[in-house]
């Protein structure tokens, strides 16, 4: 059976690493903490290569993600002090070599949200910038070139609770939010009125908070969506496709905004590994699934060869010994990031 | 001003523990002499005060040794899980949360990092018995709720009749 092998331990952190980011072309990561700083490493050589504080946060990062587009690096970091910083460095992608590390500046303080902010997600061309809190609101902003200036173009309140989770799907204008009310609502943008996010769906029979997903990394075809929650279970949800405009049977727990639903239905249930809440999911380019949470397991899935249903690739025990871990990301088809209570963000391969 | 607070539970999300207070110093403290059973819990939490009461949480039975579980892997590389159940004195008590979170708080600085603490209310004990439980074992809004300085000053004064 393969295994997780560790190949590195990042460390700085003081308090819990909530959230990492890895951007799109360049090696670097990004880790958010409760100490209040955000670290940025350069992957290959491992080495930290900035501390973002700045005093912009009063209170825990708990949340950070890099814009993937524009001529020079950028992030966004959500703080618990309800305001969200965006962050750029003042190189362009030539000159920043490792030995050339640039200036990190804050550029802009986004207020709006009343109170803690618990997610940021960039839109694949970095175009919209979605955030969520527990005041129950997502918020989408366009944001312009140069990162200076960000416009709120809707305000979506659809969920009953906390929204713990923002998402955008890696290729179109699908937003999916993740909910302390147990749901997951998916968001598509109105075709005629690009201001406008209507919900489409809402994926309902968790029996605990959805605390995070993530979609498919795929470009055509069937949409699909994993999703972890506090009851342990990892769900996969697939959409059949076509908006169902059929205007009867609206007692189906849909929301009664919902103008152009389209039939999200459970595909499956991943096997049952973890114990205790799972917080953090995601999709490889290659089909497989990671989650992570409070049991401190890291566990891989891979979809059976006959397309029903998935198996355990692999279970690693313990990733940050005691550490409840928080959030993980693939750094490619083999190697994961994942970070923990302990503060430190680590990096497995899958030895096969 | 106690009461208005604790509504503001609902709006409340907290920090995780003072670097100070965690850590190994506290493991082995806690840890070494004997292992830790559901007398130890209970008297590290039965001596917290009532947040209106001139009495701790141990005189007003609202916590008591017979509700506390507590099942301790003797390999202290492993985890461990600790449940509570804590019982109100009224079944409208709007002081709940904030009794489940000094509770909660107090274990996170005392016990090594290797014990799980779910904490509920007493099945049938309070209105709101479900919304509660939710609140208090969300791990995000626990932490949001210990960065908030009003709140961490109640409990401080909940805590200052434990050794």
């Amino acid at each position: 059976m393969p295994s997780l092998e560790l190949e590195h331990t990042f460390t700085g952190h003081k308090d819990k690493c909530w959230s990492i980011s890895l951007h799109n072309k360049l090696p670097l990561l990004a880790t958010a903490s409760s100490d209040k700083t955000c670290r940025i490493y350069n992957l290959k050589t491992k080495q930290q290569i900035a501390t973002l504080d700045d005093n912009a946060h009063t209170k825990t990062m708990r949340t950070v993600a890099f814009k993937p587009t524009g001529d020079f690096p950028s992030l966004a970091i959500g703080s618990f002090d309800s305001t969200v910083s965006i962050w750029g460095n003042d190189l362009n992608y030539e000159d920043l070599s490792e030995t050339t590390q640039g200036e990190w500046e804050l550029m802009a303080l986004i207020e709006g949200h009343e109170n803690e902010i618990k997610s940021v997600d960039w839109s694949h061309d970095g175009s919209y910038l979605a955030t969520c809190s527990r005041d129950k609101s997502i918020w989408i902003w366009e944001a312009d070139e140069a990162n200076e200036e960000f416009e709120c173009v809707s305000v979506i309140q659809e969920h009953e609770q906390d929204v713990k989770f923002v998402k955008w799907h890696p290729y179109k204008n699908i937003l999916a939010s993740c909910s302390y009310d147990d749901t997951c609502r998916i968001f598509k943008q109105d075709e005629y009125d690009s201001d406008d996010w209507e919900c489409v769906a809402n994926l309902t029979g968790a029996n605990g908070t959805i605390w995070s997903c993530d979609f498919e990394k795929k470009e055509d075809g069937v949409v699909r969506l994993v999703n972890c929650s506090d009851d342990s279970i990892v769900r996969v949800w697939k959409s059949s496709g076509g908006s169902n405009n059929s205007g009867s049977g609206s007692g189906d727990g849909l929301p009664s905004t919902l103008k152009d639903e389209e039939l999200w239905t459970l595909e499956s249930e991943l096997p049952y590994v973890h114990k205790g809440a799972v917080y953090s999911v995601e999709w490889n380019k290659e089909g497989l699934i990671a989650s992570c949470g409070s049991d401190g397991k890291i566990v891989i899935y891979q979809e059976k060869s006959n397309g029903r249903g998935w198996e355990i690739l692999l279970v690693n025990d313990l990733s940050h010994e005691v550490y409840e871990l928080n959030c993980l990301k693939w750094v490619n088809n083999t190697e994961l990031l994942s970070a923990g209570d302990d503060g430190t963000v680590k990096l497995w391969k899958i030895k096969y | 001003t106690i009461m208005s607070i604790s509504s503001g539970f609902e709006d409340i999300t907290l920090r995780s523990q003072q670097p100070s207070q965690t850590g190994s110093n506290d493991d082995s403290n806690c840890e070494e002499q004997e292992p830790i059973d559901a007398q130890e819990i209970y008297d590290l939490i039965s001596t917290i005060s009532d947040p209106e009461h001139p009495l701790t949480l141990g005189q007003l039975a609202v916590v008591n040794l017979n509700d506390i579980e507590v099942s301790n892997n003797p390999n202290h590389s492993q985890l461990s899980e600790i449940i509570i159940y804590i019982t109100p004195t009224i079944t409208h008590c709007s002081l709940a949360t904030l009794i489940g979170l000094g509770i909660k708080v107090r274990l996170e600085r005392c016990l090594p990092k290797r014990f799980r603490v779910t904490i509920l209310l007493k099945e049938g004990s309070h209105q709101s018995e479900n919304q509660v439980n939710k609140q208090l074992n969300d791990k995000e809004r626990v932490s949001a709720a210990c960065e908030n300085d009003q709140l961490l000053k109640v409990i401080g004064h909940m805590f200052a009749t434990c050794q």
